[in-house]
């Protein structure tokens, strides 16, 4: 499958040497185009124009002598061409990279996160804040002659600042910080969060109301931040394995299926099929239990509370078969690299069978006291519109990118495990509102159940767990390896030097697209519709901070 | 006891004390009341959501909220800074003042009702919109804007939705042309106004429920503390016993809204009479009237907690948009087909 | 006009039908655990992962041979083992002996590597959960028994 693609690249690659003719390709793992720093604008903005819409991930790297620099993620969504590009300036004072936000929306953020953990400053962009960590934070976390001892633990509060720099060229090559207004001083402005009901964990919302309606919303991520990319470099691969499943906690057996995927692919090793069915039924089981705790938790928000009860009711069978196997229930530890931790329970199969039985009805009832309801699909219809181009320039995947007419399924896009095998609907809405995105979710649900049963009785006999060496090194090389999260993609961007750790690993999160077009959706909603949108959007914390 | 007082003292302190006694048994039922709504509010809504609700204080969990009472009162009562101190501390007596005012005009049993007027329904509907002025005074004076946000959805939902009990009251008035509630509830020894009235006045018994749960702030109407929204709208920042008021004031509302349901639509104490079956009437009539009253007024009760336990949250404009473009149209064309009925002898 | 009414009628409808669910739930015998009253009956999942333990048979032995392995793959430092070394009096070869087998359960992310590693399969999961204790220090805990 992998050479497949790069037979399909070299085309590509001819193009992209004609279009910048310092662009040099190398090899090692996925290979990449190097790009210098003054040319990869203009670069951008053509792959853009020929259809590369989709920025995957956004990785910034500190390759030490090299410099700083930003690999760069593409996909064209109508050809499904993937391109990896980088670009790196050798300064290690003041690296300043151009912006592609103007570009792709979805490097917004992602450029933030780059700032925050690298210090690379990108021009243009207009909004050069940290992201996660605190305003007062003395160095760049990520570069590799980081200091910890430099931010003992503050006491003090954060004051949250009311503008954000940018940074503009110059014709003489220097360049200028200028403030960018975020909140007037007479604006109403609320704290939505952390600690709040609705948001579904400690993010945070400033939004500025006029009456009931929202003007500008401003969101912060990094309460729960936990810097597990840099602890990963620290650790060997089995050991990281751990952390994935701490990030999206309601995807954990995916994270970790991505993760595992990529290290695999690494060391060119082939998992036998027996584990690729049990994973690809682990990955489908977790979804059903995302999706009942994402209607769950919607029915709350809008204020259902009864119907919150029969979601988490029905979740908790999921948990039990989960539990039953893998001996966890939010926290299963289950995949490992060449297989899985323990093979399927005798009764696993009997189980979902009868969790599949006894969910078809239930789900009906979902229907009858929350999605039929006038209430509900007055608040949910019409609200928080997403529309198709900016689903894909903000890189929002998942439900949300699905119900606003994007087809981003990455089983079916770069088909993994069985995928390629199952016969399954990719549920597509084109409203792109609210009641879409709830909707795609709820049908999800039943697709999952038909690839279970597909797959549950024709588990074929095998090893689950391949023989690994005690020491497992990956050669030289970058790899990226992504699933179909319960919300979205999630990837892992792997740059391995050949030692037991990674020199970098990039957990491409699900969430923080998905925080990152809440502005655009909310503007101009009212308060109760930010909550219906937050609830829709289904974004998981942790998932966003890492 | 009116004559045994007079025949040992002076007549104002005999009518002064009688007073107090009636207070003091009024604020006594008030309490009791609260406590078992919330007893049965916990109990409901968790049989509607697959759960047991209280069960360990107490058998069957029964001194549960005795003993959140208690903690309740044991709490300290938290100022918040650079709030209006003097409102804020007002804002809660002034809801439960209002709520106890309209709880004083309920006809318990026949003769039995603290307040009774010629203009009982008017003086009842007065007393209970006073209560919006404390909602508003709370997030005010807390120095708040999330519970600046919850008053001012209050102030709008509650004035509006005033208009529709009003107007489903109105309906039920033409057909008795009498404000007082004990006339209210003598016209209906020969049958309730709900079947007497028929369609206007089942029309408007719908439209009284569905005002009267808004006029209370409970689901799908909480907007004023839209949990999810607004953390607990106007009374953020209330604590200890200052909340509890907020807290047990909704609740009795919820049963003076129930209550009046019962009184003027139910036919109050009233038994229920079948005629033509005489013995069944006469079985009826042994059962005391304040057992009917209670048993019609937590019919209601269950009624609305079925509700609020089974839809979400509507929107402010959608609140807004069922009271003036669903609600008030509706009422006023029952209200001129109640006329209607009343002037043509239609109703039974 | 019309859709005006049908929009009422359909509303309505769909109320009515949320009702029906929930008034149908209300009758329902309740899900509800009742722990900890049901703690005689309460079983889990025989993998559960509670907390580490190390079996020893009648004897009171362990398996453990103090290779250090479990505690180089922890990712958290969660395990620490004090060894000291014996000769044999019989072969005279100089042996590892475990002293001390501790575990911080305060900090362990059941990560399984430990168990995996093992050679002899001395240490595993214990479907155990009812760990609360008051202090911190007290969720550091002793595996091997002396």
């Amino acid at each position: 499958m992998w050479k497949e693609k790069r037979s399909m690249n070299s085309n590509l690659i001819d193009k992209i040497t004609a279009w910048e003719p310092r662009a040099v390709w190398t090899e090692g793992g996925d290979g990449m185009f190097t790009v210098p720093a003054d040319g990869f604008h203009d670069l951008a903005g053509r792959l853009l124009s020929e259809g590369f819409d989709f920025l995957r991930s956004l990785t910034g790297m500190d390759w030490g002598e090299a410099g700083f620099g930003v690999v760069y993620h593409l996909e064209a969504t109508a050809t499904g061409e993937n391109v990896v590009l980088r670009t790196l300036t050798e300064e290690r004072e003041h690296p300043v990279l151009p912006s592609v936000c103007d570009l792709w929306k979805a490097a917004e953020l992602n450029e933030r996160e780059v700032f925050d953990y690298f210090g690379v400053r990108f021009l243009n962009h207009p909004d050069m804040r940290r992201l996660f960590l605190r305003d007062d934070w003395v160095g760049y976390p990520l570069r590799k002659d980081y200091d910890p001892a430099q931010n003992p633990l503050r006491m003090s509060n954060e004051v949250s600042k009311d503008s954000s720099p940018t940074y503009e060229l110059q014709s003489d090559g220097s360049y200028i910080r200028k403030r960018n207004v975020l909140f007037e001083e007479d604006e109403y402005v609320i704290n939505i969060g952390p600690q709040h009901p609705a948001t579904h964990g400690v993010l945070r919302f400033r939004v500025s109301l006029e009456g009931e309606i929202i003007k500008k919303l401003d969101p912060h991520c990094g309460y729960i931040h936990r810097g597990i990319e840099k602890m990963c470099e620290e650790l060997t691969y089995p050991q990281t394995l751990a952390l994935t499943d701490r990030l999206d906690y309601l995807g954990a057996t995916q994270n970790r299926h991505a993760l595992c995927m990529c290290i695999e692919k690494g060391l060119g090793v082939e998992v036998s099929e027996r584990v690729q069915y049990i994973r690809t039924i682990m990955d489908e089981l977790q979804r059903i239990d995302s999706h009942l705790l994402f209607f769950a938790c919607l029915c709350m928000d809008m204020g259902a509370l009864t119907a919150f009860f029969y979601g988490f009711r029905d979740r908790e069978k999921v948990l039990d078969i989960l539990e039953q196997t893998t001996g966890g229930r939010l926290i299963q530890t289950y995949n490992t690299i060449g297989g899985v931790q323990a093979d399927i329970h005798p009764d696993f199969v009997r189980k979902t069978k009868e969790f599949i039985a006894y969910m078809r009805p239930k789900l009906r009832e979902y229907h009858e006291v929350f999605t039929g309801n006038v209430i509900a699909q007055e608040r949910l219809k019409g609200t928080g519109v997403l529309t198709r181009e900016d689903a894909i320039s903000f890189g929002a995947t998942g439900g949300t990118g699905r119900a606003a007419g994007w087809a981003c399924d990455v089983r079916k896009r770069h088909p993994y495990a069985v995928y390629g095998k199952v016969d399954f609907e990719e549920v597509l809405f084109t409203e792109g509102d609210c009641f879409a995105r709830y909707m795609v979710r709820m049908k999800e649900i039943e697709q999952s159940m038909n690839i279970i049963e597909q797959l549950i009785d024709n588990i074929p006999e095998g090893e689950y767990q391949l023989k690994m060496k005690p020491v497992i090194r990956i050669p030289e090389g970058s790899y990226y390896a992504a699933v179909e999260g319960s919300r979205g993609e999630f990837g892992v961007f792997l740059e391995s030097r050949g030692d037991k750790s990674p020199y970098r690993m990039k957990f491409r999160s699900t969430g923080l697209p998905l925080v990152a077009c809440l502005e655009t959706i909310a503007r101009g909603t009212k308060i109760a519709d930010l909550i219906a949108i937050g609830g829709t959007l289904d974004y998981v914390v942790p998932d966003i901070d890492r | 006891m009116h004559a045994l007082l007079t025949s040992l003292m002076p007549l104002r302190l005999a009518v002064f004390i009688e007073c107090v006694i009636v207070g003091v048994c009024l604020l006594l039922m008030y309490a009791v009341i609260a406590v078992v709504m919330i007893f049965m509010e916990r109990k409901v809504c968790a049989a509607f959501q697959c759960r047991l609700g209280p069960v360990r204080v107490g058998f069957w969990g029964l001194l549960q909220v005795p003993a959140d009472v208690l903690k309740m009162l044991t709490k300290e009562i938290i100022t918040i800074r650079r709030s209006d101190r003097f409102l804020y501390n007002l804002a809660p007596y002034i809801v439960i003042l209002a709520s106890v005012l309209a709880f004083a005009c309920l006809p318990v049993n026949k003769g039995l009702e603290v307040l009774d007027f010629n203009v009982g329904v008017f003086f009842l509907m007065a007393a209970s919109s006073i209560g919006v002025v404390g909602i508003l005074l709370a997030g005010w004076s807390s120095n708040n804007k999330y519970s600046l946000i919850g008053a001012m959805r209050s102030g709008a939902q509650m004035i509006s939705y005033e208009l529709s009990i009003g107007l489903s009251i109105l309906t039920i008035i033409v057909l008795t042309d009498t404000m007082q509630f004990s006339e209210i509830v003598a016209r209906q020894a020969d049958g309730w106004f709900l079947f007497k009235g028929h369609v206007p006045a089942l029309v408007a018994f719908v439209i009284y429920l569905i005002a009267g749960n808004a006029e209370v702030n409970r689901g799908p109407f909480d907007l004023p503390e839209a949990e999810s929204e607004l953390t607990a709208g106007y009374h953020t920042e209330y604590s200890g016993m200052h909340f509890g008021l907020f807290y047990v004031a909704e609740f009795v509302n919820l049963f003076i809204v129930a209550g009046v349901a019962a009184t003027i639509f139910l036919g109050g104490w009233m038994p229920l009479h079948i005629a033509g079956w005489e013995g069944f009437n006469t079985v009826m009539d042994y059962i005391p009237g304040f057992v009917w009253f209670f048993g019609k007024a937590f019919f209601v009760v269950g009624l609305l907690m079925w509700i609020k336990w089974t839809f979400p949250r509507l929107r402010i404009d959608q609140i807004l948009t069922l009271e003036w473009k669903y609600l008030v149209p509706i009422g006023l064309a029952n209200l001129l087909l109640m006329v209607i009925v009343v002037v043509f002898k239609l109703h039974f | 006009m019309s859709n005006y009414i049908k929009g009422l009628f359909h509303g309505v409808g769909t109320l009515m039908t949320g009702m029906k669910v929930t008034l149908k739930e209300f009758f329902t015998p309740k899900v509800t655990e009742q722990y900890p009253d049901n703690r005689a009956t309460l079983k889990m999942y025989d993998r559960f992962c509670g907390e580490l333990t190390m079996p020893h048979d009648a004897e009171g032995r362990n398996k453990c041979i103090a290779c250090g392995l479990c505690q180089s793959n922890c990712p958290n430092g969660t395990i620490r083992l004090t060894t000291e070394t014996v000769t044999d009096p019989e072969t005279g070869r100089t042996k590892k002996r475990l002293v001390r087998y501790e575990y911080d359960l305060g900090s362990c992310m059941f990560c399984h590597l430990c168990v995996n590693v093992c050679p002899t399969g001395a240490i595993r999961f214990a479907p155990t959960f009812e760990h609360a204790v008051y202090t911190r220090e007290k969720l550091v805990k002793q595996l091997n028994k002396q």
